[in-house]
């Protein structure tokens, strides 16, 4: 068995009605617990930013992360375990997203 | 600026703008002014009224599967919206491209336990591709038009509209703009350069390359593609269920049905091969048995238009994103010409065995009740391979699938993933009316036939032409065969008293004969098929009759029981 450990689900969608509830539906599906959760507006106009936390196995995450990509909504998902490394790579997919804000 | 029109009127305008020229439905009080309005409409539009919405649906997945055009329905609220629900989750786990518009309760009432209102967002959000709920009449247009673009792109799937009364009778302007772009939802892009170049080395490089394709190959109309990348490669291919007459069952390097049921030839070569390239198939576990034994000498080439498919069960050691046809077109100018005849050749060794171990003794008895596949194959022997075959599911599904032989592409419409019965009846009916020249049989058991036998109404008021082949053994045989095998014989609830199938066809109008006897079997079908009207063929068959042969569930491909008792041997 994979271990379990915290990660972090970054996701960038459309705001529309329902859409946290077919997002979650995709943790619950798989039995994993949502352990915070923080929705707001992204800097992008018309685009939220939630952030999912929940102790889950890497391969698990990444199903995930493909599923709620499979949203027509959602814009972008990405998944990286909860520590300081990837608080700094979470940082410069930040400043992607910035630099390809127009396209 | 457009006409002003009711967004009742708007949605019948969008769907003809679509091309839509027949729908599948049903009307209830949240979706009266719909019906209203097509009233207007009959000339231009063909209304087809079922006897119970989820008859709507899987007619609508038939006349999909049987035409490549996404099937609409139309029901009412509440309970109209529930009763769709099954063919949804059907219709997302088999990539079947359906519009489903639900009435809705007027904005106001929403959330107050009105009458027949229902949350329809929140419980088809898991099961569909998109649902989107339609509040006000200048939205119908637009939301009609993602609908088809988003049910008929990149790995097809349901699309569920919830239309609020307050949107179907105010007004609005009216005009049709298709939807070709949507900025969170990615068409298939080319596949990567990169990938397929590895992909190539890897099948330049293999000694015995192998195919397995899904209902992927249909979808993105990639028959030829796939003909011409075999033929090239001197590669054996063989099909999932939802694959099966992508081609034809007598293309030269064509090995069969992989899987649970599936010909020996495709288990056993699937275990062997030394690279194993999927195209469009998700490796279900009717087809891997225990993923961690499947193919255990392959390097694995995955070729999937959805992204999430790649690694979710089998890793791979390549895997390419990107539309089917486009793939196998790029990949067929990339390898060299390959023979892998001793390889190809084991397929008739297995062939042979599976010929006179299972499918003489199934198709051709001397003596006894009549067998299941005697009755398919003898249906695929008169109708001379040019029929589209439905089936229910069950044992009549998987005889269906064995010894059905198919000449031409969409051919087979059956209830894959979510194996839904009582989906054979209504699936026949949209095939049918989507396909109206072809010949259309559905394999049903009495068990499924009697989940949504009041389609016959349907039939009946329609004058649908389908050929019902009742494989009527008095059992829910595919449960019954898994109590004999693995339950210690107990059969628990699978035995069941049949109504007189004579009666019921007859209060229908629908044309009937019984057969009990073998010697009659060949008249009756033929009867059957000449017949010009719908035709209910009652066979009955043999009560114990199972499916072989049978890998059981969880078990590695190799491991496959050719009868009750006795395990195939490699090398006989």
């Amino acid at each position: 068995m994979e271990n379990s450990s915290m990660y972090i689900i970054s996701v960038y969608s459309e705001n529309q009605v329902g859409l946290l509830s077919s997002i979650s539906n995709i943790f619950t599906r798989r039995g994993i617990n949502i352990e915070s959760l923080t929705v707001f507006p992204s800097e992008f106009p018309g685009i939220h930013h939630f952030t999912f936390r929940a102790i889950t196995t890497e391969r698990a995450a990444q199903q995930v992360v493909g599923f709620i990509e499979k949203k027509v909504e959602v814009v972008r998902a990405f998944c990286f375990p909860d520590n300081l490394t990837s608080a700094a790579e979470h940082g410069l997919i930040e400043e992607y997203l910035n630099k390809n804000r127009n396209q | 600026m457009g006409q002003r029109l009711t967004g009742a009127e708007i949605l019948l305008e969008s769907l003809l703008a679509e091309g839509v020229d027949t729908v599948f439905g049903y009307p209830g009080g949240s979706i009266i002014t719909v019906y209203d309005k097509m009233y207007g409409y009959s000339d231009r539009l063909r209304h087809i009224l079922v006897r119970h919405e989820q008859g709507a649906i899987h007619a609508a997945q038939g006349y999909a599967r049987a035409t490549s055009r996404p099937g609409v329905v139309i029901v009412t609220s509440g309970p109209g919206a529930t009763n769709v629900i099954t063919g949804v989750a059907d219709a997302m786990v088999d990539s079947t491209p359906v519009i489903v518009i639900t009435g809705q309760v007027g904005n106001a009432m929403l959330g107050t336990d009105a009458f027949q209102e229902t949350d329809v967002v929140g419980m088809t959000g898991p099961i569909d591709k998109w649902t989107f709920q339609i509040r006000r009449p200048e939205d119908v247009a637009p939301a009609v038009a993602k609908a088809f673009h988003i049910a008929s792109t990149g790995r097809p799937g349901p699309v569920v509209l919830d239309f609020t009364r307050d949107a179907q009778v105010g007004l609005a302007d009216f005009e049709y703009h298709p939807c070709t772009h949507i900025r969170s939802y990615s068409l298939p892009a080319p596949a990567d350069e990169a990938a397929i170049e590895a992909a190539a080395k890897l099948i330049d490089d293999a000694e015995r390359p192998f195919v397995v394709f899904g209902q992927g190959v249909v979808l993105s109309h990639a028959e030829e593609q796939l003909k011409a990348f075999l033929k090239k490669g001197g590669i054996p291919a063989a099909s999932t269920m939802l694959g099966l007459s992508a081609l034809p069952s007598d293309f030269p390097y064509y090995v069969g049905m992989a899987g649970m049921h599936g010909n020996i030839a495709s288990n056993m070569m699937t275990q062997q091969c030394d690279v194993l390239i999927a195209v469009g198939m998700r490796f279900s576990d009717r087809v891997t048995g225990n993923p961690f034994t499947y193919a255990p000498k392959a390097k694995v080439i995955h070729i999937d238009v959805d992204r999430t498919e790649i690694g979710k069960i089998i890793p791979v050691a390549v895997g390419i994103l990107g539309d089917a046809a486009e793939v196998l077109g790029r990949l067929t100018e990339r390898i060299r010409f390959s023979f892998h005849d001793e390889w190809a050749a084991l397929a008739r060794r297995y062939d042979r065995v599976e010929e006179e171990r299972v499918a003489i003794p199934e198709t051709r008895p001397q003596e006894g009740p009549v067998n299941m596949g005697e009755v398919v194959a003898k249906v695929a022997e008169l109708s001379g391979r040019k029929a589209i075959i439905v089936t229910d599911v069950g044992q009549n599904q998987l005889m269906g699938a064995r010894y059905s032989r198919f000449a031409q592409t969409r051919s087979f419409i059956t209830s894959g993933g979510l194996g839904t019965m009582g989906f054979g009846l209504p699936a026949a009916i949209g095939a049918k009316t989507g396909a109206p020249d072809r010949q259309v049989c559905v394999f049903v058991g009495d068990g499924g036939i009697q989940m949504t036998i009041q389609e016959f109404g349907t039939i009946m008021q329609e004058g649908t032409a389908v050929k019902i082949v009742l494989l009527n053994n008095n059992w829910l045989g595919n449960v019954r065969q898994w109590q004999e095998l693995f339950y210690g014989k107990r059969y628990s609830q699978t035995h069941m008293l049949n109504p007189d199938y004579s009666l019921i066809a007859k209060a229908y109008g629908i044309r009937y004969r019984c057969v009990e006897d073998r010697a009659e079997l060949e008249d009756a079908v033929r009867e059957m098929l000449d017949a010009d009207e719908a035709f209910l063929l009652d066979v009955h068959v043999r009560q114990e009759g199972m499916v072989y042969p049978m890998v059981p569930g969880g078990r590695r491909m190799d491991e496959i029981l050719l009868n009750n008792e006795e395990w195939y041997r490699d090398g006989e």
